[in-house]
């Protein structure tokens, strides 16, 4: 009886109804009670499809082919609907991963918390209180008894997803199931809540089923692994294992995508930089209207940087810190309140049409930066259109020439941005902005909506144009693995303001402020050994 | 997609016989439509009137194929008029916000206010109760909802990220509202401009019954409709075949204003 799984799955098979398509085969697996247990996979791998099968919470196309799903010995598939909710919540809880839209917006957190409690035990409405103003205090909510009367939207993502945690630990689950829970959060916060969902749920003997992308989250909080790709299990293992010696391809490929430490480069920053901002200050908001006049949010405080010819700054930092809006200012797509902005030693607005021909942005998400309505090799020559010494043939062949030095070759020009996947999206957006070869690059998260090897792909392309062509770039991100890879120099925000700001490997070998020691605990170094496989060093830990 | 290609077929088809019909009226129809005959009134449907005769013995295919011309000039104008002022209106709206946003949304609020068949009233009332005052009056009484559904689409569309690379690409205003916003605003304009064509052919009936539309003895399918009501126990036929003619026109429209909007659409290839 000891030996026996908590939650047992064998030979699960799920099949797209309409069209025959299996998405999660022969998957087998058990987790034990209080273990915790990860499932790691790319988009498209069938993780979430599998662990929401356990539960029966499968999108209405999606049907079970085959095999079975065992909780404490009982056959959870074939659970009539008061079973099922006896089950879900009460002995499985699950976390989503998007904690802006997994709370109801219109109910109070009192009133949501309060939900599950009522429905799986029979506690008085005064028990039930107590429970819940000791839960949230315990995920760390600062005003439990205010929290309760507050709605969704005034917490940030990060409290959301302790209060989704809390509702969740409130009835003690023997099984919690997170799936991505902090994907959507940045690195600091993500860490926070990561410790925070270990601690809880091994004190109350929880298991946890953690489903993620991100491998090396995955493997510092977990006991065991299974690798998933295209509805497949392609290994597992216990954690340490698994990662020191990797036996299949796929793994080892995985493995080898994580962001590592890029040579060091030596950049001449003894000449006049090419960009400078100077004491750059945005407001937000404080327009005057005809009923009221509204104080200005600063989102910015006079900050300075600079960025020399050939060299990659990072710009990095938690969400709220302001690096998304000193890049867009950059660029010329938010007005600086005050402060000046020099390319090239003049300023940029004696010749803004320069300026705007060689500063070029890549955005972060590849669906939304494509105009759905042009074609590929289109796209790529709109670029091109206000340049004045190419003809028409000319642009045409630039284009093309550029499409093929992003790899993508002669058969996708006349398609459309629907027809590709993320990645050959990002490197479209990628052609369009060195299309015109631009002596200044702003990349804005290129590479955070994109899956593990693909990012690594990008990358790899991003460094080598700029190699090739060599760009300066302003390269902002919250992912400090993938900034350690690219950048020659680092500065850091908070609130507003740089707090610091150094050569990349001062600032990650020894970091002098609190927050960017912070940052950096969230990542791991990388320690490759011969087999294909790492070692994860987190780096000051405490 | 075997489901669209008939659709769009069925469609075709209708819009093709009611152009043709338009056409041919404008040369020959089977008897002077305006030619009464005291002989003849209210004759059923038979081999020498298809369609039968109305209450002053005029041959209602003639009247039929002659007014099909007028219906479908009147609709199509309506539609052009009030498809290219309300998406004129509607982007510059939408994209420039602010003042000037919220002055055209007060206008244009206040015009949807009205019911659009009052408006239209009031403006025939200026204009003068023909042809080209209805399709006026109709035009600015149906632009306002078209302007509404633009801004709308335009008002999501300028937050997505293509539209700031257009901006770092160094684009103009106006190139960025033509080239990037307005092909994407195509589904929601395609969609309200077919089913406003089959609102302009009734509100011409609606204003011809009230008095106000094509001057009789002229036919057109609203007046026809209006005119064989009275006799609707007596001669079904009367309000029967102009309501048929209606009832197919818009079907025909909206099959093919929906395969067509399909078929621009680039994300709707390649889903085979």
């Amino acid at each position: 009886m000891t030996n026996e799984p908590l939650l047992s799955v064998r030979n699960l098979s799920l099949q797209v109804a309409r069209t025959g398509v299996e998405v999660v085969k022969n998957v087998s697996f058990d987790i034990a009670a209080g273990e915790i247990f990860g499932i790691v996979g790319e988009s498209g791998s069938g993780k979430t499809l599998a662990t929401r099968a356990l539960i029966s919470l499968l999108p209405a196309p999606i049907r079970v082919i085959g095999g079975s799903v065992a909780y404490k010995g009982r056959d959870a598939l074939s659970m009539k609907v008061p079973q099922l909710r006896r089950l879900r919540g009460g002995e499985i809880g699950v976390v989503f991963q998007e904690p802006m839209t997994s709370l109801n917006p219109s109910m109070t957190i009192g009133r949501q918390l309060e939900e599950g409690l009522q429905l799986h035990t029979k506690l008085s409405q005064e028990e039930r209180r107590g429970r819940i103003l000791a839960m949230l205090n315990r995920v760390g909510i600062r005003d439990p008894a205010g929290a309760l009367t507050s709605y969704p939207h005034e917490f940030s993502g990060g409290m959301r997803q302790r209060i989704m945690l809390a509702s969740v630990m409130l009835l003690k689950p023997a099984l919690l199931i997170a799936d991505e829970p902090t994907t959507a959060l940045d690195a600091v916060i993500q860490r926070d809540v990561m410790e925070l969902m270990v601690e809880l749920t091994q004190a109350e003997g929880t298991a946890v089923l953690l489903i993620s992308h991100d491998l090396p989250m995955v493997a510092r909080y977990t006991h065991r692994i299974v690798v998933m790709e295209k509805g497949v299990i392609v290994e597992e293992g216990r954690t340490a294992d698994l990662l020191d010696a990797p036996q299949r391809a796929y793994t080892k490929k995985l493995l080898s995508s994580l962001p590592f430490r890029g040579p060091t480069r030596t950049i001449d920053r003894t000449k006049a930089p090419m960009v400078s901002a100077r004491d750059i200050v945005v407001d937000y908001g404080g327009r005057r209207s005809l009923m009221k006049k509204t104080t200005p949010k600063r989102a910015l405080h006079g900050v300075s940087i600079d960025i020399h010819e050939g060299e990659v700054v990072a710009l990095v930092g938690g969400s709220g810190s302001g690096k998304t809006t000193l890049g867009r200012t950059i660029a010329g797509l938010v007005r600086e309140s005050e402060g000046n902005i020099r390319f090239g030693g003049r300023s940029r607005n004696d010749d803004w049409m320069d300026y705007r021909l060689n500063c070029q942005m890549v955005f972060q998400d590849p669906y939304s930066s494509l105009n759905p309505r042009m074609t590929i090799v289109a796209l790529v020559e709109e670029a091109l259109r206000l340049l004045p010494d190419l003809d028409a043939a000319a642009k045409r062949k630039r284009a093309l020439e550029t499409l093929e030095e992003v790899g993508l070759g002669f058969d996708y020009a006349g398609r459309y941005p629907h027809e590709l996947s993320g990645g050959q999206r990002q490197r479209v957006a990628i052609a369009r902005a060195i299309a015109r070869r631009p002596k200044f690059l702003i990349a804005d998260e290129p590479v955070s909506a994109l899956d593990v090897t693909v990012r690594a792909q990008v990358l790899e392309l991003l460094s080598d144009l700029q190699k090739r062509y060599g760009f300066s770039c302003l390269f902002i991100s919250h992912d400090l693995g993938v900034v350690e890879q690219v950048a020659d120099r680092v500065v850091v925000m908070q609130d507003g303001r740089i707090i610091e700001e150094g050569d990349r490997n001062t600032v990650f070998d020894s970091p002098k402020e609190a927050y960017t020691q912070r940052l950096l605990s969230a990542i791991p170094a990388l320690d490759h050994n011969a087999q294909g496989g790492v070692t994860l060093k987190w780096r000051l830990e405490n | 997609m075997k489901n669209f290609t008939f659709n769009g077929l069925i469609g075709s088809i209708l819009i093709a016989a009611l152009l043709l019909s338009a056409a041919l009226g404008l040369f020959w129809s089977p008897y002077d439509p305006m030619k009464l005959g005291f002989t003849a009134r209210l004759e059923a449907p038979s081999s020498a009137h298809w369609l039968g005769t109305d209450e002053f013995g005029r041959d209602v295919l003639s009247r039929l194929l002659v007014g099909a011309r007028a219906s479908v000039w009147i609709g199509t104008l309506t539609v052009t008029f009030a498809t290219v002022c309300g998406t004129l209106i509607g982007l510059v709206s939408g994209y420039a916000r602010g003042w000037i946003d919220a002055v055209i949304m007060a206008v244009n609020n206040a015009l949807l206010a009205f019911p659009g068949i009052l408006l239209a009233l009031g403006l025939l009332a200026v204009f003068g109760a023909n042809q080209y005052g209805i399709i006026f009056a109709l035009g600015i009484a149906y632009s306002p909802s078209m302007a509404r559904v633009v801004r709308g689409a335009v008002l999501s569309l300028r937050e997505r990220e293509f539209i700031e690379a257009s901006k770092v690409m160094g684009n103009g205003e106006l190139y960025t509202m033509f080239r990037h916003i307005l092909p994407n605003c195509v589904a929601p304009i395609t969609v309200l401009a077919t089913s406003m064509f089959g609102w302009a052919i009734l509100s011409e009936s609606a204003l011809s019954f009230l008095g106000l539309g094509v001057p009789p003895p002229a036919p057109t399918w609203g007046n026809m409709l209006a005119a064989g009501r009275p006799f609707i126990e007596q001669a079904v036929w009367l309000g029967l075949f102009p309501g048929l003619a209606i009832a197919l026109t818009l079907l025909g429209i909206n099959l093919l204003g929906d395969a067509l909007r399909d078929k621009l659409d680039p994300r709707m290839r390649g889903l085979k």
